[in-house]
C-alpha cells in the first residue's frame, strides 16, 4: 500500500507540471480559441533561457527565473499573439493549428542548431533526500513540485475570481462581443491570457527541467501530455486542465510501476481515447454550441 | 428640444442591397422612441450603425454633439452608450450579481487598483438594487447560464443599465419572454428612465409593448424610414398597416 501511495504521489507531481501546461492550452482557447501545438515548446525554451542567464550572465538561479519569465512574456506571450495570432486566427482556426505545428518544429531545430543537441544538466530547485509522510517516503522535489504548482493554481484562480481583471478576463473568455459592448478592453484581456501561458509555461520549466534535462525535444512529451490532459479534464474547464494533468501523471506512473514501463507513454493516448468516446466535453468540461 | 443622438442620413449597403437607406432621426435628453417594422427591413443594421458593430456607407452619428460614426463598441461604451442583442448575451459561468458588477467595473480605476480593489469594485450595493428592481433575488448567486430564457433577458437588461448609461438601444427586449413578463419589463423600463435619466433607443416587434412604452415611433420598412411620429399616428398609418399586413 505504501509504494502504492508513494506511486500516487509522485505521479502527482509530475501530473502538476502536465495540468500547468494545459492550463495554458485551456485558457488560450477559452480567452481567443488558440490551439497552441507549439505549447511544449514554450516550455522547453524558458529551460534554455534559464540556462544562458544560469551559465552566460552568472545570475542565480531565482533571477535566471525571473529574467526568463519576462523574456517568455514578451516573445512566447507578445510576440506569439501578435506575429503569429492576430494575423492567422482571423482565417479560423487551423491555419493556427498548422502554423504552430510549424512553429513546434521551427523552436526544436533553432535549439539543436543554436545551442546544442546534447542534454544540459540544470540546477535542482529542492533539496535531495525523502520525507517520511506516515508510512510513506517522498522526495522533496515531488512535494516542492507540488505545492509550487498548487500555489501557482490558487493563485491564478485567486486572480480570475478575485480580482476585476481577472473577472473581465473571464467575461471575454465567456462572451467577447458581449464584453466588447460592456466596455471591457477584448485585446487586452486577450494579451494578458498570452501573458499568463507564457508565465505558466515558465513555471513548468523551472519544475520539470532539473529531472528531464534541458534539451531541445524536451517538450514532445510535455506539450502531448498536456494537450491530452486538457481535453481528458474539459478543454474549457480550467479545473478540467488540473484534473487531467493530475489524472495522466498518476495513471502512467501507475502503469509504469505495475504493468510495465514500456506502455507508460501510452496511457495519456488510452485515456484520452476512452474519454473522447465515451465523454468527448470532457471530464468536466460542459457541451457547448456554436453557431455555424 | 436639445438634441442627445442625431442619426444624419445613414445608409449600409451590402453591394446592390440597401440594408438602411438614408434614415435621419434625433433624441433629446430622456427620450424614448420605439423602432418597428417588418423583418428585414434594416432595424437591427441601423443599430449596428449606430453602436460602431458596422461602419455605415455613409451618413454620421452625432452624440452629445460629437461625431461618433465608426466608433468602436468599447469606445461608446467608455461615452455612455450601451446596448441589448436580440439574443441572450449573459455570461453563463458567472453568477447573476456577477453579471451585473462586471456590466459596470470597467469603469473603475487603474491597473494597479483594478488588481487590488474589492472583487465587487464598490458596486455590490447597486448591483443588489439592480437585482431588487428586476425581482431576481432569489437567483442572485447562481450561475446565470442555468437561469430561465426569461430571466437571462432580464440580467442582460439590467447589465446594460449597471454603469448608468446616458443612451441605451434595446433590440427587441421581449423576443423570447413570457408575455406574463412584457408587462413588468415595460414598468422596468420606464422605471429606469425615469431614475436615471437616459433615453432609450428601442426595436421591438411588440406593438403593445412599443405604444405603451414610446412616446415617439419610427416605422422602418426596406431600409427606409416609412412613418414616425406619435404611436397613434403611426399605428393608424396606412402605409404601414400595408407594410404589415400587405394591400
Amino acid at each position: 500500500m505504501a509504494d502504492f501511495l508513494q506511486l500516487v504521489f509522485s505521479g502527482a507531481a509530475i501530473g502538476a507540471i502536465y495540468a500547468l501546461a494545459a492550463l495554458g492550452f485551456t485558457l488560450l482557447w477559452q480567452a481567443s480559441g488558440t490551439i497552441n501545438f507549439a505549447q511544449g515548446e514554450f516550455v522547453m525554451l524558458p529551460a534554455f533561457a534559464m540556462l544562458f542567464f544560469l551559465k552566460v550572465a552568472g545570475a542565480p538561479l531565482w533571477l535566471a527565473f525571473l529574467l526568463a519569465c519576462v523574456v517568455a512574456m514578451l516573445i512566447l506571450g507578445y510576440g506569439f499573439k501578435v506575429v503569429v495570432v492576430d494575423p492567422l486566427l482571423k482565417h479560423g482556426v487551423i491555419p493556427l493549428v498548422i502554423a504552430t505545428l510549424g512553429l513546434s518544429i521551427g523552436l526544436k531545430s533553432a535549439v539543436k542548431a543554436g545551442y546544442s543537441a546534447e542534454a544540459q544538466p540544470f540546477p535542482a530547485i529542492f533539496p535531495d533526500g525523502l520525507l517520511a509522510l506516515g508510512t510513506i517516503r517522498v522526495s522533496y522535489a515531488d512535494v516542492g513540485t507540488l505545492l509550487v504548482a498548487g500555489l501557482i493554481v490558487v493563485g491564478l484562480q485567486l486572480f480570475l475570481n478575485r480580482t476585476l481583471t481577472g473577472r473581465a478576463m473571464q467575461a471575454v473568455a465567456q462572451n467577447t462581443e458581449s464584453a466588447r459592448v460592456l466596455g471591457i478592453d477584448v485585446k487586452q484581456m486577450v494579451l494578458y491570457t498570452f501573458l499568463i501561458n507564457a508565465v505558466l509555461a515558465s513555471v513548468a520549466a523551472l519544475l520539470v527541467t532539473p529531472a528531464y534535462l534541458a534539451k531541445f525535444d524536451m517538450g514532445d512529451s510535455i506539450g502531448l501530455k498536456a494537450f491530452y490532459a486538457a481535453i481528458i479534464g474539459g478543454f474549457n474547464q480550467t479545473r478540467g486542465a488540473l484534473l487531467g494533468g493530475v489524472l495522466v501523471g498518476v495513471l502512467e506512473n501507475l502503469m509504469g510501476a505495475y504493468v510495465s514501463p514500456a506502455y507508460k507513454e501510452g496511457v495519456a493516448l488510452m485515456l484520452f481515447l476512452v474519454v473522447i468516446i465515451f465523454k468527448p466535453e470532457g471530464l468536466l468540461g460542459k457541451a457547448e454550441e456554436r453557431k455555424v | 428640444m436639445s438634441v442627445f443622438l442625431e442619426v444624419k442620413d445613414v445608409r449600409k449597403y451590402y453591394g446592390a442591397i440597401r440594408a438602411v437607406d438614408g434614415v435621419s432621426f434625433a433624441l433629446g435628453p430622456g427620450e424614448i422612441v420605439g423602432v418597428i417594422g417588418p423583418n428585414g427591413s434594416g432595424k437591427t443594421t441601423l443599430f449596428n450603425s449606430i453602436l460602431g458593430q458596422i461602419r455605415p456607407t455613409s451618413g454620421a452619428v452625432e452624440f452629445a454633439g460629437e461625431d461618433i460614426t465608426g466608433m468602436s463598441p468599447l469606445e461608446l461604451a467608455r461615452r455612455g452608450i450601451g446596448r441589448t442583442f436580440q439574443t441572450l448575451q449573459v455570461f453563463g459561468k458567472l453568477s447573476v450579481r456577477d453579471n451585473l458588477i462586471v456590466a459596470a467595473q470597467e469603469f473603475k480605476g487603474t491597473m494597479k487598483s483594478r488588481l487590488f480593489a474589492a472583487p465587487d469594485a464598490g458596486l455590490g450595493e447597486h448591483a443588489d438594487r439592480m437585482i431588487e428592481l428586476f425581482r431576481l433575488q432569489h437567483v442572485a448567486t447562481l450561475p446565470a447560464g442555468t437561469l430561465s430564457y426569461g430571466q437571462q433577458k432580464l440580467i442582460d437588461i439590467a447589465m446594460a443599465f449597471m454603469a448608468g448609461p446616458r443612451l441605451v438601444l434595446l433590440d427587441e427586449p421581449c423576443a423570447g419572454v413570457n408575455p406574463s413578463l412584457v408587462d413588468q419589463l415595460r414598468e422596468l423600463l420606464i422605471e429606469l428612465n425615469r431614475t436615471q435619466g437616459g433615453s432609450f433607443v428601442v426595436i421591438e416587434h411588440n406593438m403593445d409593448f412599443v405604444m405603451r412604452l414610446c412616446p415617439q415611433v419610427i416605422c422602418m420598412v426596406e431600409g427606409k424610414v416609412l412613418a414616425a411620429g406619435p404611436p397613434a399616428s403611426v399605428q393608424g398609418n396606412r402605409a404601414v398597416l400595408e407594410a404589415y399586413l400587405g394591400n
